[in-house]
């Protein structure tokens, strides 16, 4: 079996200065958390879908102590389930998959659901605590109201853990000195991965109307707006949730918003 | 076997050029930088004299990261209200192979690293050597650092860490150090479009302005200087240390002070503040240099205070480089003889002696001392600046009055002996060679 930490290669920076790139705090947690799990003989694998120079993420990583780094080799721009699926064809045998919740680059912290789902194993995402015991762990889950979810991890599981969780060890000076040379995989990740992006910022799509009726501009105006005029279309009703879901949807049919 | 033949600590410009020359006589190299990339922890004022790179880098230019090539050198004197600036433009300057340029340090830094790499050296980022290392008779031979499992061996090591050597201190190289050798340098960066800097400074494409100021810092001793980026302009003052401490002044209000003279202010009106940066200067060149060798190790750049900083010139990477590279192929040759003592390692200061490295220190040794006098800072300014506001001044119907007489009364004005000015213009004279 073994142990996986996913990282994710971000260039903050709109010139792309790899200089200033890096994995998050929850990144860095993750793979503190990977090569803490580990059991004895187990291997630990670190895996960025990214472009070459994330490679440098991996050396730091196989320099903290990962037996193994591979890069998929990826479009960036490809989606969370995109990257899951690429990430899912690499890490077989894997008992416990650990990511960040959250990347560089404000990431919805969905890739690690999807990665559950193309493996087939459990999850336990938006972790705040992680607690490592030899057969099973504990681990605390943020919830909405400030609520807590305290759950048991024992079979096979994607994990993604906050920045706060864990403080990545300092790699040794021997390990950083190695990893220069070490060997990084590379596997070269499905080619048409980009999902249809929408560069442009969001607008709510165009509703088309009627000309306007009325015998002056004035009241056209009036009329294409219904400035002036009572319009006291609001209206309590007290339905069960599936009535409530047909209505809403009949009365935005009915004023024109839906298609 | 030792980790390296030779450990360079600090990947500055003396740490590079060091790792270059000593990788490329076919040494192991080790090149240890405490900064997340080389050149993020380091700042200056901002033109870089790469003459020297010739010998390292053939066509340096090509591949530098270059902001703009210097096409104009300017001296500014500056009184409360008024300026004098002398004034030398070469357009030829800007072409190959150039002269002087502005670049930014975390990218000529991190470029003069790549370099190291590709000769052979092997570069190590975040990682802070904290000491040396000493066989049993001695000898340095390696270096701890702050890393686990963090000590290094190696058969020498080259200290370019920079002023205020730790190494070059524990390794017993400097007497005692006295705060007035050195100067606090403090910077801003402001941002302006780039046909703004252009129409302001006279300059078109990649070309770019060096201009150095006496006077206009607040009465404490120093100087300033503005520099000409792409879209940035880099403006600051090098204070003296004891009398920054003595007047209580803040460097941000002597900086605030220096943008709103009158001669300075429509150059950087509008421009928006990007950085404040500051790093000490070992200020007092030749009289404050250490012993540049002992058994095990040579030191190269600033941490050996081999920093030109005497007025009209402010050159500390050309400097660091030249030293660097001497160290590198000194090192190199000495591991190959096998002998490492401080006595094998003399032909670095014989190197050093023999090219402009200390020969310009040598010759300008009393020009620090005399820019930073009190009266080089105080009165001169003030004195030459209203000579020359009256050898302008038209007075009509008073005729123009002699320039004899017009010194003779500013000198007087200003509270400047004859005596002093004559043996002060002496020692200019002879210091500036
Ligand atoms: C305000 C100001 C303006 C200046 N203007 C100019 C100018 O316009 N032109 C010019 O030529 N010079 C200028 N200088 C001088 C110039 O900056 C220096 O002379 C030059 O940087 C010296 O290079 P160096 O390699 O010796 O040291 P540095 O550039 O200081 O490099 C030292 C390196 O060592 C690293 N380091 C230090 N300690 C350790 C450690 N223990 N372990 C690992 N790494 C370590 C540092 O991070 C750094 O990268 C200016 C200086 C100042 C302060």
């Amino acid at each position: 079996m073994t142990v996986v930490a996913c990282l994710k290669w971000v260039t903050p920076r709109a010139d792309d200065d790899d200089r200033f790139a890096g994995i998050s705090a929850a990144d860095q947690s993750a793979l503190e958390f990977a090569l803490q799990s580990a059991q004895p003989g187990e291997d630990v694998v670190a895996v960025c879908a990214g472009p070459v120079g994330a490679e440098r993420a991996l050396r730091d990583a196989v320099a903290c102590g990962v037996t193994r780094a591979v890069r998929i080799d990826l479009d960036p721009r490809a989606s969370s389930s995109a990257v899951a699926s690429a990430i899912a064809s690499v890490v077989t045998e894997a008992r416990l998959v650990w990511c960040g919740d959250y990347s560089l680059d404000r990431g919805t912290g969905s890739m690690p659901g999807f990665l559950a789902a193309r493996l087939g194993i459990g999850q336990a995402l938006g972790l705040i605590d992680v607690t490592i015991a030899h057969d099973a762990m504990t681990v605390v889950r943020r919830l909405d109201g400030a609520r807590r979810e305290i759950v048991r991890v024992s079979g096979p599981a994607v994990l993604s853990v906050e920045g706060s969780t864990a403080r990545l060890r300092r790699a040794s000076l021997r390990g950083v000195l190695a990893a220069d040379t070490a060997t990084i995989d590379v596997v070269t990740g499905p080619s048409s991965v980009v999902d249809t992006v929408d560069e442009k910022p969001f607008r709510p799509r165009a509703r088309a109307l009627a000309a306007p009726a009325g015998a002056s501009a004035l009241d056209r105006v009036r009329s294409l707006t219904d400035a002036g005029s009572v319009t006291a279309r609001s209206e309590t009703v007290v339905l069960d949730p599936p009535a409530a879901a047909a209505r809403i949807v009949s009365t935005l049919r009915e004023w024109g918003y839906l298609g | 076997m030792s980790d390296a033949d030779v450990i360079v600590v600090g990947a500055g410009p003396a740490g590079s050029c060091a790792a270059i020359a000593a990788a490329r006589a076919g040494r192991r190299v080790i090149l240890i930088e405490r900064g997340p990339f080389p050149g993020s922890k380091n700042m200056y004022g901002g033109v870089v004299y790469p003459r020297i790179l010739d010998e390292l880098v053939p066509r340096w230019w090509e591949t530098a990261p270059i902001q703009r090539w210097v096409v104009r050198r300017s001296t500014m004197v500056l009184s409360e209200t008024g300026a004098l600036t002398v004034d030398y433009r070469s357009n030829a300057w800007g072409e190959p192979p150039y002269n002087g340029a502005t670049a930014y340090r975390p990218d000529f830094d991190e470029w003069l690293s790549r370099q190291a790499v590709a000769a052979g050296a092997q570069l190590v980022t975040s990682t802070t050597v904290t000491g040396l290392l000493r066989d049993a008779s001695g000898r340095i031979n390696g270096v701890r650092t702050d890393r686990p499992d963090g000590d290094l061996s190696a058969s020498m090591v080259i200290a370019c860490d920079g002023v205020n050597s730790f190494l070059a201190k524990e390794a017993g190289l400097y007497t005692a150090t006295d705060p007035a050798n050195f100067t606090l340098g403090v910077k801003e960066t402001l941002a302006l479009p780039k046909h703004v800097i252009d129409e302001r400074f006279g300059v078109r494409d990649d070309q770019g302005v060096d201009i150095e100021i006496l006077g206009g810092t607040s009465g404490v001793n120093g100087g300033g200087f503005v520099y000409t980026n792409l879209d940035t302009i880099a403006l600051g003052a090098v204070l003296k240390l004891p009398k920054l401490a003595a007047q209580k002044k803040r460097p941000e209000e002597i900086i605030a002070t220096l943008k709103a003279h009158p001669a300075i202010a429509p150059l950087i009106e509008g421009a928006e503040v990007k950085e404040y940066s500051a790093h000490v200067i070992p200020e007092a060149g030749y009289s404050m240099m250490p012993t540049m060798v002992t058994d095990g190790m040579v030191v190269a750049g600033d941490a050996a205070a081999l920093c030109l900083a005497a007025g009209i010139w402010l050159e500390g990477v050309n400097f660091a480089m030249a030293s660097g590279m001497y160290a590198g192929e000194v090192a190199a040759a000495a591991v190959a003889r096998n002998d490492v003592s401080a006595k094998s390692l003399t032909a670095y200061t014989d190197k050093l002696n023999a090219t402009f490295v200390l020969r310009d220190h040598k010759k300008l040794r009393k020009v620090p001392g005399l820019v930073l006098s009190d009266r080089v800072q105080q009165k001169y300014p003030a004195f030459v600046t209203s000579v020359v506001e009256r050898v302008f001044r038209v007075d009509n119907p008073q005729p123009k009055p002699g320039l004899r007489r017009i010194v003779r009364e500013e000198r007087k004005r200003a509270g400047i002996k004859l005596s002093q000015l004559i043996r002060d213009g002496w020692t200019g004279l002879r210091g500036f060679g």
